[in-house]
């Protein structure tokens, strides 16, 4: 049986196929490429974001298999109606963790973003929250267009950590 | 006992304070700092990264 909650997004070339129940939180997809694997947006993979040759480098370094692709071409009666699906989505953002209080896990990228993964708030200067999320990446490099996220801006313009 | 969960704090046009339960690891995945509050550099400017020196003062960063 189908999971409900499974996904999949295309361009004119691939389809990118979204299992929430294989997610172990790696977030390797959104580290190298948050432009189209975005978990603070809806819907949160953006097809049109990347070259289809930079999307199946990515989806391909998921461990899990949470995110797979395959070509236009080679889905099946099944998988072609199944991009017509318009229920909830759910994202890497939104799924139950482990119940389990554990500290937030806060992980400094090269020359990237401040990932964030667990149980955490965020809050502004005035202590008003913001969307509260089990995961995100918060900019480091000073010129994300979506602050205080990370939009991968700093690829393009070249932020280095020794600077 | 339960601790506090993390809590982050967008310090308009400054740094991102850190404070509760959490723990900073760089990318090679060694632990930096366990104990808050810290604060983070956001504008990228910062001679001592990933922490903030202050140095987004008279930068114009804004976010």
């Amino acid at each position: 049986m189908e999971d409900p909650r499974n996904r999949q997004y295309t361009n004119d070339e691939i389809t990118v196929f979204w299992k929430p129940a294989k997610c172990v939180h790696a977030t390797t997809c959104f580290r190298e490429l948050i432009e189209v694997f975005n978990p603070g947006r809806r819907p949160w993979v953006d097809m049109s974001a990347a070259s289809t040759q930079r999307i199946i480098e990515v989806t391909d370094k998921c461990p899990t298999d949470a995110i797979v692709w395959k070509y236009n071409k080679d889905l099946s009666e099944n998988e072609l109606q199944a991009s017509t699906s318009t229920s909830e989505e759910v994202n890497p953002e939104t799924l139950s963790t482990d119940p389990e209080t554990k500290p937030a896990k806060v992980t400094i990228m090269k020359d990237g973003p401040i990932v964030v993964e667990g149980e955490f708030k965020v809050i502004d200067s005035n202590g008003n929250e913001l969307k509260s999320m089990i995961m995100t990446s918060f900019c480091r490099c000073g010129g994300s267009h979506s602050m205080p996220y990370c939009d991968g801006r700093h690829r393009k313009i070249g932020f280095n950590d020794k600077k | 006992m339960k601790e506090k969960s993390a809590q982050f704090r967008v310090i308009e046009n400054k740094s991102l304070e850190v404070s509760g339960s959490f723990e900073i690891f760089n990318a090679k995945g060694e632990l930096l700092k366990s104990e808050g509050p810290i604060y983070l550099c956001r504008c990228g400017l910062s001679e001592n990264k990933p922490f903030c020196d202050g140095k987004h003062k008279n930068s114009g960063f804004t976010g």
